[in-house]
């Protein structure tokens, strides 16, 4: 089967598990208690004439399924309505927290992988060694860690002792710049970015290391690596190219997952650094019944999910030729 | 004038349960431009031989005493990129299965371009042309094509052909064939043992079969070394194996089933014995219907007793009226 049929097929499958999705969170939220009642609490006086108004306002006094649907034709066009907090469209919030969660997700994904292949590779090659030792308590540190404690004692060290890194935020005025030395907008990103990142690091490193020790563990005994050593092909090639691609997809396996969930994936983070990102805003969402932005990121989410899990299947394929796509 | 020499090799393995002598102090010589077969039960140590002669033993492994001359260069003291030219440039092997020996996940012309790269220095084209002809060298059909093929695509037969090629890419002077049929139907067998008779001839290979069918041995072999528990029992030329045995070799001829047979299966009763805690004396006394009290407590030494015929055996010399 062609590739290009393939993905658009599974891409039209994708249609049915998206609206099925929505529905299930739609009548959750609904069963969770009424948002106008939350949003008002503080407030001793508003009458229950003025929370009327609102509810209509928010099209909440109607039945649920026509609710839904309304909810339903507005995401079809691409709208995800109103924040009840703020009055600001939620596609604009959405647009702009998305960013930089991104961001600070790839980078900390990416990087994880990148140092788990040499760390796996060779704590394997070297097993039961003092490096592959070191590696393993090294991952198992960052996992063990609470991910707030973590990055609460890095803020510690690293903004207010040594005052080298910023502790807050994705971004710095530029007024700012010049208390850490530096000069330019790309910096500056950069800076912000390396104690949330390295707290992201550390607490998914473990697996990727894990996952690739044991899979290479596995494959340094097949015979078509000693097959490879009996023809005299270099070690590292043996390694790096013959075995890594026969170990690689547990990992890959993991990638996706972690690129499909990073939207929502580290909100603890979020909060200790105050990064302006999405997980932060939907627990913020949910604590408020903010409907139509929980809605919003649940879907983005739900449709990150489904696209990591079909290039994880083509990475399926184009790693193993035994795997056919159908 | 041999082309390898192994002299008091060594190899243990060190486990948890204890250290696994695997070759222990074994010597023989190989002829160059012969074919010997390399005999022995599952566990004698027949793969670790050849595992040791190219230095790739497995961890726990280790080659820990001995020497072996290889066109009279001692390999155990070459650093590890020296050795890495003899391996699958002079010295070859073909592993028992084919299936498990070729990667999954790279073409055929990959995995066995990477090795005429890896000796060569050539490009990559040259290098495809030089496997396609190696292929055909193997009687492997359409090789034009076979080299953009993964190997879950070809049968058992036509993948130990490939393995073959590869093991042939570079035209070693001595190659290793561990039982390279036990894993192939009967009638491939015959093929793959004719195409490596012929490519033996046609090549002027020193061959070594590593088998523990006497039936192949003696369609194919000239000298015989027999291995049991990781010990040499007897080296010799092919007829004067057959005429006056070794008992162990005794017992191992008397289990080849023949056609004629009526009577029931004869087999060596017992197992190898656990090579962490050995028998005293001769290893095979245990299951040997000779054995007498020496045999319980002497090693017996590898006896030269003329005609290039070497015996490890007590009794030998009694139980054949000389001496």
């Amino acid at each position: 089967m062609g590739l290009a049929k393939y993905v658009v097929r599974r891409i039209i499958y994708m249609i049915p598990l998206v609206i099925g999705i929505s529905i299930v969170s739609f009548f959750v939220m609904y069963a969770a208690g009424d948002p106008i009642q939350i949003a008002t609490m503080g407030n001793p006086s508003i009458t229950e004439a003025q929370r009327q108004f609102l509810r209509n306002y928010y099209g909440l006094n109607d039945p649920i399924p026509v609710q839904y649907l309304r909810w339903l034709d507005h995401f079809i066009h691409g709208d995800f309505g109103m924040s009840l907090y703020g009055g600001k469209p939620v596609n604009q919030i959405i647009g702009s927290l998305f960013w930089e969660t991104s961001k600070l997700q790839l980078f900390s994904i990416i990087l994880a992988f990148i140092i788990a292949i040499p760390a796996g590779v060779y704590s394997a090659v070297k097993q039961r060694s003092v490096t592959d030792y070191s590696v393993t308590s090294v991952s198992i540190f960052g996992i063990s860690m609470p991910v707030f404690w973590f990055g609460i004692v890095l803020i510690l060290i690293f903004s207010y002792h040594l005052g080298l890194l910023p502790s807050a935020g994705a971004h710095g005025a530029p007024s700012l710049w010049p208390v850490f030395g530096i000069r330019d907008p790309f910096l500056d990103e950069l800076a912000h970015l390396i104690l949330p990142a390295t707290v992201l690091i550390f607490a998914g490193l473990a697996w990727h290391v894990r996952l690739l020790r044991a899979g290479m563990l596995e494959v340094l005994r097949q015979d078509y690596i000693m097959a490879a050593r009996a023809s005299g092909i270099s070690e590292r090639k043996i390694l790096y190219k013959y075995a890594l691609k026969n170990a690689i997809t547990p990992l890959i396996t993991l990638l996706g997952l972690e690129i499909g969930l990073m939207i929502g994936g580290a909100p603890v983070t979020e909060f200790v650094f105050s990064w302006p990102g999405l997980g932060r805003a939907y627990v913020t969402a949910v604590s408020k019944l903010d409907f139509p932005l929980i809605m919003g990121i649940t879907m983005i989410i739900t449709i990150m999910v489904l696209i990591a899990n079909l290039i994880t299947d083509l990475a399926y394929a184009w790693i193993d030729p035994k795997v056919r796509l159908e | 004038m041999n082309i390898l020499e192994v002299e008091k090799l060594k190899t243990y393995f060190f486990t948890e349960a204890g250290v696994v002598k695997a070759l222990d102090d074994i010597s023989f010589s190989i002829p160059k431009g012969s074919t010997l077969g390399l005999v022995g039960e599952s566990g004698s140590g027949k793969t670790v031989t050849a595992q040791s002669v190219l230095r790739i033993v497995p961890k726990p492994g280790k080659i820990v005493g001995g020497s072996i001359f290889f066109e009279g260069e001692d390999l155990l003291p070459k650093k590890e990129g020296e050795m890495r030219k003899f391996r699958g440039k002079k010295i070859s092997l073909i592993f028992q299965d084919p299936t498990s020996s070729l990667n999954p996940l790279f073409t055929i012309g990959e995995q066995l371009g990477d090795i005429v790269v890896q000796h060569m220095k050539l490009k990559k084209s040259e290098a495809k042309e030089w496997v396609i002809k190696t292929l055909k060298l193997a009687k492997l059909p359409d090789p034009e094509n076979a080299i953009h093929s993964y190997p879950h695509q070809f049968s058992g037969g036509m993948k130990q052909r490939i393995c073959i090629a590869r093991a042939l890419l570079l035209s070693p002077k001595l190659l290793f064939a561990d039982e390279p049929t036990t894993n192939l139907d009967v009638t491939i067998q015959a093929q793959i043992i004719a195409l490596l008779k012929d490519l033996q001839r046609d090549l002027g290979m020193t061959l070594v079969m590593i088998t523990h069918d006497m039936g192949i041995v003696a369609d194919m072999c000239k000298w015989v070394v027999v291995l049991y528990a990781g010990n040499v029992m007897e080296i010799g030329p092919i007829d004067k194996i057959f005429e006056e045995p070794h008992p162990y070799t005794e017992a191992l001829l008397k289990a080849i089933p023949r056609l004629d047979q009526t009577k029931e299966l004869v087999f060596i009763p017992g197992n190898i014995p656990n090579l962490i805690d050995p028998p005293s004396g001769c290893k095979f006394h245990p299951r040997c219907q000779y054995a007498k009290e020496i045999c319980k407590e002497k090693i017996p030494s590898l006896e030269d007793i003329g005609d290039g015929h070497f015996v490890s055996c007590h009794r030998w010399k009694e139980l054949n009226n000389r001496g």
